[in-house]
């Protein structure tokens, strides 16, 4: 069943345009979102958290547009911007107590379970933190309030291999209990190992939105990776 | 007609509740204590031989550096991100605002009180050729209020991110006006807004009230174009 949609989603910028971006995400899946640097990554998922205005289009979520639905849908949703220092001389313990008044869905035991398995020591400020600790900080937020589906940029980078492993394991647990989960990433491996769903952006447009399966079977060439089909196909050389 | 289209914020019980959780993360999260530091330069309605309004110049002072910090913590973005509306956001911002002017115009009107009364007639304070305390002037210190809500706040709001042009032309903006507060008494005719005690004190309250509905509606015009401003605006 499709949770989120995202329909001809288009923002021109001078120098960049996301053209007409289309795909949706569904519930108890995971939907990798891959693309190079500077494809429309980003772009697309601040439009998906109503950050940016776009030029046109129509994002919905849980059959609502977001326009007009966006305090309730925000609230079903998860998000992680990265690695962005949110309040950095507070104590992660006072930035919780703050955003957990805004969810009535707000898991306590969630919250601790996780913070134990991110390792994140809750009377640290966020400056203290290393680049992949704030990472975690962030997803700490978003699978704390029992989202259904969580909107994530970029979750593993500045991950360590162990971490990004145990992550993706957390996103496959997530799936399993009907969370849909859209992360962006540029490390093809991620993909590989946990998305059924590749949604793929190059120079602000969809290439290909469909199940993995399909999109190895209508791209690949016999005994090439995902990761050699992509790089291929980065480079202009299209197989249909 | 502008006026005519302003809407006033009004919230149900969830809103009520809503809008307490946002004023807790603006006091413990967003504000700089300066905010708070320079609340109560609002006595410096007893300073003689000074430009009485400049306590009010000095609130807006650490109001702006509250700004400064918000920014630099992305507290825009955390807050857009957070499950409430855009314009729960502006509201939370312009609320936040208003609680701190109000908290210093409350100290500015026990200080007005004192002057008006107790101290009418200190000659420290009559032989002064500067504007006197009285409710003219709590009336002034309303519209450099409401001058600092529409010019710097909903010019915040165009950009989520410029401070500094908005605050400059505010600075200028306020300084004219402080200027001409000082100057009015001293030309012929006008000399009751300078009134000691509670003489003229029909035409003081006019001029009260009247600053008052300026802060008012000022801030109301302001809070409506920022919404529009902040809605339109990309993070």
């Amino acid at each position: 069943m499709s949770i989120a949609e995202v329909r001809g989603l288009t923002k021109k910028y001078p120098a960049f345009t996301l053209d007409d971006v289309s795909f949706s995400i569904d519930g108890g899946k995971i939907t990798g979102f891959i693309g190079r640097n500077g494809a429309g990554k980003t772009t697309t998922i601040k439009s998906m958290l109503n950050l940016i205005h776009p030029d046109g289009g129509e994002i919905r979520y849980f059959g609502m547009p977001l326009t007009g639905n966006e305090k309730e849908i925000k609230k079903r949703t998860g998000y992680s911007t990265g690695t962005v220092n949110w309040y950095p001389r507070k104590k992660i313990r006072d930035i919780v107590n703050i955003v957990r008044r805004f969810y009535d869905t707000w898991d306590d035991d969630s919250y601790r379970k996780y913070l134990e398995l991110f390792s994140l020591d809750e009377t640290k400020a966020p400056s203290e933190l290393s680049e992949g600790m704030k990472v975690k900080f962030n997803l700490l937020i978003a699978l704390s309030h029992r989202a259904e589906v969580l909107i994530l940029d970029e979750p593993t980078s500045g991950l360590d291999p162990f971490s990004r492993n145990e992550l993706l394991d957390i996103f496959t647990g997530l799936k399993n209990e009907g969370v849909a989960v859209f992360f962006s990433t540029h490390i093809i491996s991620d993909i590989e190992k946990c998305a059924d769903d590749i949604v793929y952006i190059s120079k602000g447009k969809i290439v290909s939105a469909s199940s993995k399966e399909a999109f190895m079977e209508q791209h690949s060439h016999e005994g090439e990776s995902l990761e050699d089909t992509m790089l291929r196909m980065e480079r202009g050389d299209f197989d249909e | 007609m502008r006026v005519k289209a302003l809407k006033i914020p009004c919230s149900g019980w969830k809103g009520v509740i809503l809008m307490s959780n946002i004023m807790l993360k603006e006091i413990k999260l967003s504000a700089s204590p300066l905010a708070f530091f320079f609340i109560p330069f609002g006595f410096m309605v007893f300073l003689p031989g000074y430009p009485i309004l400049c306590g009010a110049f000095f609130v807006t002072l650490g109001i702006f550096q509250s700004f400064q910090t918000a920014r630099e913590a992305n507290d825009i973005v955390f807050s857009a991100l957070l499950p409430v509306a855009k314009k729960d956001v502006v509201k939370g911002k312009y609320i936040f605002v208003c609680l701190i002017e109000i908290c210093s115009v409350i100290l500015m009107m026990i200080g007005t009180a004192v002057r008006m009364t107790a101290l009418a007639d200190s000659p420290v304070y009559r032989e002064n050729a500067l504007m006197n305390a009285n409710l003219f002037a709590l009336g002034m210190a309303f519209v450099i209020f409401g001058l600092f809500n529409l010019i710097f706040v909903g010019g915040f709001f165009k950009t989520a991110y410029k401070i500094g042009r908005p605050y400059v032309i505010y600075i200028i903006v306020a300084f004219i006006v402080i200027g001409l507060a000082e100057t009015l008494h001293h030309i012929p005719g006008l000399e009751a807004l300078n009134a000691f005690g509670t003489d003229h004190i029909g035409l003081q309250v006019v001029l009260l009230i009247s600053g008052m509905l300026i802060f008012v509606l000022l801030t109301l015009l302001a809070y409506n174009r920022a919404c529009n401003d902040f809605e339109k605006i990309d993070l």
